[in-house]
């Protein structure tokens, strides 16, 4: 019994990883309809500068948030600016081969100047763990749980409460129309995107703690964050957070009762059973709504 | 009419390039050396690549082989696909007759495939999976350890040392395998199998997991509710540090863990694990804390790496591929420079040496299969910061201490 609740400990705070690394990519997915391949690779740039403050400027990972935030931020408006917007109104195939594209060359880019090398930090609480009744919790997966919470949270509030945020909701629902009430779409689209990266690379910086980071991470993260967002409800936020838990939870309890061989088979198993069922998503609103909404 | 004149003058032309090269190439003895140096292997392909440009500079410098320089033609191969491409581009465009790499079992298995339907040697430094040379080809050499000697050390262990250490008798110690599961994995997860039903002792869980993986809690999980005495490993990099990490934070109780070389032997390994590394055992190719008195030549390896690449050795791979590249060169010696695969075999088959007269301890005798059956590996254990050898006296610089791993 008490290996059981280990089990589904390990598979939340597994899931509450999960859900972070998807949020930035549900947001841009929801308002922007860009298949962002290059996800991952933000993530990865996002690591290698945490990295860097750690060991260069003894910066603490969770610390260098306000910096690898507003980074990222500028990165991804560099990228809707430069790359998606030219080529905005081509085919969603072309934007996809773009994104692909992009994802080539930032890992080789990162090959080159990082090489090959596994690269981790070393702080004080990397190991720590919190011992409740013979169950323990490791402390950095712990804190980048809460912090999917309060991101989810603040970027709910972003899109009910404010202006910017209703903006990005009408976009997301009608892009033309938005577009003749007046809202400015392509720079709502910049703002969009370099806050999808910044929310990518907040997820990149805590996740350091407890991972590693080598140029060619990114891929296994756009892989995971896709199934993630399409099973939780495209731009669904609180659907991609549930969706994080579950493949979490999913991946813990087949890995010790399966095998862990085969967590990855399990879980795109249920992945397909889902969508031929749903096609929205676990957490989509209806039949029709896997093409729009933002929630 | 023009056309064929012009035709005529193509052809040629070719001819008289070709003539060209074969002079220009008179003056070296060209081997293809193939290792993934980008993508996921790149770190230890690098790393194997190293040792074996070291040995071929250093033979330079004495003179190079029958009165020949050596010269690599080196090529990147990241994945399969890339191995068999490069190895056919090697033969039939540059015209070599010997290739040689690979660190990776899965690019040898490519590679060497190419090379046996063309007749022409494949010398394999790195990949240690024993099907390389269970094809019955007759083109292939292996100077390294194969597989199957990795496990059956290990089992040695836990039965010889382990076992009475912790007051068991030989078949009641509990073994446990985790392994990851590419050809590098699996092949030495049914070694191990192997050893342990011979060897008498009880393997209690096998657990395969993908390497490319974020988290292995549910691996440690398992193992918790298996309650292993002695934890088999079988890792490379990354996936070796993140199951430290999950063992410590999820508080694994066993008495031994020793991986099977890969990423257990790295200095990135004990860095990134700090304290938690230390006690745990490793079964690999030969390191650099080992009786020198074994070891002859390792000091002067150490000494050019470092001259070369300014920095110490980042593992034991390089000295695998030192060793390997100096008894190529060796053989290439006694045949006079020949790479007829024939001849070369023929070399290999009637050179031996005694274990403990390489860089690397291991002694020279290929048997008919291509393996080299005087390669040996040793048992090494992280003790303050560095990975010395422990286990048997031989390499032995001093003995293994029994202790729970991952729990500093």
């Amino acid at each position: 019994m008490e290996l059981f609740i280990q089990v589904l400990v390990s598979g939340l705070l597994l899931g509450g990883v999960y859900a972070l690394l998807s949020v930035g990519l549900t947001l841009i997915f929801g308002v922007v309809r860009i298949i962002n391949f290059a996800h991952g690779e933000l993530m990865m740039m996002a690591m290698y500068l945490t990295y860097w403050l750690c060991q260069a400027h003894q910066i603490d990972p969770y610390l260098s948030v306000i910096i690898v935030a507003p980074a990222l931020f500028l990165v991804g408006m560099g990228v809707q600016r430069f790359i998606i917007q030219p080529i905005f109104d081509s085919s969603a195939l072309m934007k996809i081969f773009v994104t692909v594209g992009l994802f080539i060359a930032l890992q080789n880019l990162a090959l080159m100047l990082f090489k090959a090398d596994f690269r981790t930090i070393q702080t004080s609480y990397a190991m720590s763990t919190l011992e409740v009744g013979g169950i323990s919790i490791s402390v950095p997966r712990l804190i980048a749980f809460c912090f999917a919470l309060v991101l989810l949270g603040g970027l709910f509030m972003l899109l009910k409460l404010t202006l910017v945020g209703k903006a990005m909701r009408a976009v997301a629902e009608n892009r033309v129309v938005a577009e003749l009430m007046g809202i400015r779409v392509q720079r709502l689209y910049l703002i969009t995107f370099g806050l999808g990266s910044a929310m990518t690379g907040i997820a990149g910086a805590l996740l350091l703690p407890f991972t590693y980071v080598f140029p060619t991470v990114g891929a296994i993260y756009t892989l995971l964050a896709f199934v993630v967002v399409v099973l939780g409800g495209l731009g669904n936020m609180a659907g991609a957070f549930l969706g994080g838990l579950f493949i979490g939870l999913i991946e813990s309890i087949s890995g010790v009762y399966i095998s862990p061989a085969l967590k990855e088979a399990v879980y795109f198993v249920i992945f397909i059973l889902t969508l031929l069922v749903r096609p929205q998503g676990l957490f989509g609103v209806g039949k029709g709504t896997e093409e729009v909404g933002l929630k | 009419m023009m056309r064929r004149m012009g035709l005529l003058v193509l052809v040629f032309g070719v001819l008289l390039m070709g003539g060209l090269t074969e002079v220009a190439m008179g003056q070296s003895l060209r081997i293809g050396a193939l290792y993934p140096v980008s993508g996921s292997l790149a770190l230890l392909g690098d790393e194997s690549w190293r040792g074996a440009e070291i040995a071929r500079v250093m033979r330079n410098q004495k003179g190079g082989v029958a009165g020949k320089q050596v010269e690599f033609v080196k090529v990147d191969i990241p994945d399969v696909n890339a191995a068999k491409s490069e190895a056919e581009r090697l033969i039939n465009r540059e015209g070599l007759k010997l290739l040689t790499g690979t660190y990776s079992s899965s690019l040898c298995l490519a590679a060497s495939e190419v090379a046996a339907r063309s007749g022409i040697i494949y010398f394999e430094q790195g990949g240690i999976a024993d099907m390389i040379t269970g094809r019955g080809y007759k083109t292939l050499l292996r100077s390294c350890p194969r597989a199957q000697y990795f496990s059956r050390a290990q089992i040695r262990f836990a039965r010889d040392f382990v076992a009475p250490k912790i007051g068991k008798k030989p078949n009641d110690v509990r073994v446990a395998l985790v392994h990851e599961d590419s050809a590098y994995g699996s092949s030495i997860s049914k070694n191990v199998e192997a050893e342990a039903k011979a060897g008498g002792v009880q393997l209690v869980s096998v657990i395969p997991y993908n390497k490319d993986a974020v988290d292995l809690s549910s691996v440690i999980l398992k193992l918790k509710n298996d309650k292993p005495d002695v934890v088999i490993g079988v890792s490379y990099a990354n996936d070796a540090i993140l199951f430290g990490r999950q063992a410590k934070e999820l508080r694994l109780d066993i008495k031994a863990f020793i991986g099977t070389g890969g990423g257990h032997s790295l200095t990135s390994f004990q860095q990134a694990l700090g304290a938690a590394a230390e006690g745990v055992l490793n079964v690999d190719f030969t390191q650099f804390e080992v009786n020198v008195r074994f070891t002859p030549g390792l000091k002067e390896f150490v000494e050019m790496y470092r001259k070369m690449f300014n920095e110490p050795p980042r593992s034991g791979h390089s000295l695998a591929n030192f060793t390997g590249t100096n008894i190529l060169l060796d053989l290439l010696e006694r045949t006079g420079g020949s790479m007829d695969a024939g001849k070369f075999r023929q070399t290999a088959a009637a050179f031996e040496l005694k274990p403990g007269s390489t860089a690397s301890g291991w002694g020279v005798k290929f048997d008919d299969s291509g393996q080299n059956i005087l390669a040996d590996t040793f048992i090494m254990q992280w003790r303050g910061g560095k990975l010395v050898t422990v286990y048997p006296e031989g390499p032995a610089v001093m003995a293994p201490l029994l202790e729970t791993p991952f729990s500093k």
